[in-house]
């Protein structure tokens, strides 16, 4: 089996990194950009793994408490990458059964404690990144960066599933897309939101070249620099591209900041 | 011996009686309300009629002196999805919150019609839950026929304290979603019996998931939810040390009895 898109970027950005990997399913990388230390997590396929409805890059139960696991023990001076390409979260019994939502709570709290003690995180979408595995994997870090590709999704739900649940055709979704911007799956749409802090161009995103990864790298860096890794998702809406894609959140806001004390 | 009488079915509530039951008599007040004007932009284009609250009910108010911001999903609107607006409010007033909140979930996940912009309206809520957490209790309660499930489960997890009760599920994927995606074998939607086995209120506090498992009674719900108010906040519910042998249970289980 060839390697992910996340495993693939992961190992490229770090290529002497020390493989921390607990579980086959989720590479903990920990090594150096720019100097400085870093952790990178991805989740990843396992045709192996335990959890049948989680072999295909699913963040599942036991890719999450890994996950929450990896964030916890990082080393106290690493800054986190998520490196972001997971299919979305197994649809299983099983799972719905031992607790699936309490099992990503346990990583989003994770997160969320390292980032309020000090440790900056980040995000880099490479693949898909579809609903609560975003949640839970990518969308608590202070910066967000994305390959500027087309196989890039986020959304909800996957594609199929959107088209069985609404019995809506491909060119029905893509027509409704094109005029509400919020159900859009490609990156650049999802960029114009203010929720991506930086878009970068790539020939091959399975084959990234070394001006690519160099890119990147630097990137992160300067982003880390500037204490980009700390800012709470919150410091989305203040983006140049929320001001008109998001008015509606914003109109919201005002309007309760102004009645509060009213 | 007689039954208590339970008056009136937190259920059956809609999203204001279920907070006016909740704050201390004639404290609750409601913000960014119906007259506010603030729908849902994103509808009328999918052939969708917006609705004045978009789903969700927002204010302030007290819980046994308490200043709280106070939250309540019905359930109602499009399946109790919540949408940029609804995410927007519930956001906006727990970062606003002094002493406390009280979230009342009954959500049916991300609206699909507002995708990205749900999912970001999440990833905000998660965050300002902890931050008010960290300073006074966040206490949810999930005691309506929807249940929750998608992003706003995810948000529960992070909650002080959840009260709950029978007529409650919870969970990361609801069974139709599960029985469309893998198929009536893996979860067959219209098995009530097994739904509630597995991801009802009360299988969800033996589990340790939740916290309380109250009646369906406005007064009792309000008992509870003023009762875990004052305690610690449970903070081993999203641990990976209890967590661990809950998955490897799983793991372990061939099969789960589909029929009683």
């Amino acid at each position: 089996m060839s390697d992910s898109r996340g495993t693939v970027w992961s190992r490229a950005l770090m290529p002497d990194a020390r493989d921390a990997t607990a579980m086959p399913s989720v590479l903990v990388l920990d090594g150096t950009i720019a100097a400085q230390p870093w952790r990178i997590l991805a989740v990843r396929p396992n045709p192996e793994a335990r959890f049948a409805r989680a072999r295909g890059g699913e963040l599942g139960l036991d890719e999450a408490l890994a996950l929450a696991d990896a964030l916890h023990a990082a080393p106290a001076d690493a800054a986190i990458l998520a490196v972001v390409d997971t299919p979305g979260q197994p649809y299983g019994l099983r799972e719905e059964s031992a607790g699936l939502h309490v099992a990503f709570g346990s990583a989003v709290e994770a997160a969320i404690a390292r980032r309020s003690a000090g440790g900056p995180l980040f995000a880099l979408v490479v693949g898909k990144a579809i609903s609560g595995a975003f949640l839970t994997h990518g969308l608590q870090a202070g910066w967000i960066g994305a390959l500027d590709d087309p196989g890039i999704e986020v959304h909800v739900m996957s594609a199929a599933s959107v088209a069985r649940i609404t019995r809506e055709t491909p060119a029905e979704v893509a027509r409704v897309a094109a005029i509400v911007p919020a159900t859009a799956r490609d990156i650049r749409t999802f960029a114009r939101s203010g929720a991506v802090d930086a878009l970068f161009a790539v020939r091959d995103p399975l084959a990234p070249d070394a001006d690519e990864l160099a890119r990147v790298r630097t990137a992160l860096a300067s982003a880390r620099n500037a204490g980009a890794g700390l800012r709470p998702p919150l410091a989305r809406l203040a983006a140049d591209g929320a001001q008109t894609t998001r008015a509606a959140a914003l109109r919201v806001r005002a309007h309760i900041a102004e009645q509060w004390n009213a | 011996m007689k039954p208590r009488d339970l008056g009136v079915r937190f259920a059956e509530a809609d999203a204001r009686e279920r907070l006016r039951a909740i704050a201390d008599v004639g404290t609750f007040r409601e913000l960014a309300g119906p007259f506010a004007r603030l729908t849902s932009p994103h509808l009328a284009a999918q052939g969708l009629v917006a609705q004045s609250d978009d789903g969700v009910v927002v204010g302030r108010g007290r819980l046994d002196g308490a200043d709280v911001a106070l939250a309540a999903m019905t359930g109602e609107f499009l399946g109790g999805s919540l949408g940029e607006v609804g995410g927007a409010k519930i956001a906006a007033v727990l970062e606003r919150a002094v002493n406390g909140a009280v979230l009342v979930l009954d959500s049916g996940g991300i609206r699909l019609q507002e995708a990205n912009l749900g999912i970001l309206a999440v990833a905000e809520i998660c965050d300002a839950i902890v931050a008010l957490r960290e300073r006074a209790p966040v206490i949810a309660v999930v005691a309506g026929r929807v249940g929750d499930y998608g992003g706003m489960a995810i948000a529960l997890t992070l909650c002080s304290h959840i009260v709950t009760s029978e007529v409650a599920r919870m969970g990361l994927n609801g069974p139709q979603v599960i029985e469309q995606e893998a198929g009536a074998d893996e979860f067959d939607a219209s098995n009530r019996v097994l739904i509630w086995r597995t991801t009802g209120g009360e299988r969800r506090v033996t589990q340790g998931h939740a916290d309380v498992l109250a009646r369906d009674s406005c007064s009792e719900i309000a008992a509870d939810v003023r009762r875990v108010f004052a305690l610690p906040r449970n903070a081993r519910r999203t641990s990976v040390e209890r967590l661990r042998p809950i998955v490897d249970a799983a793991a372990a289980t061939a099969t789960i009895t589909r029929h009683a």
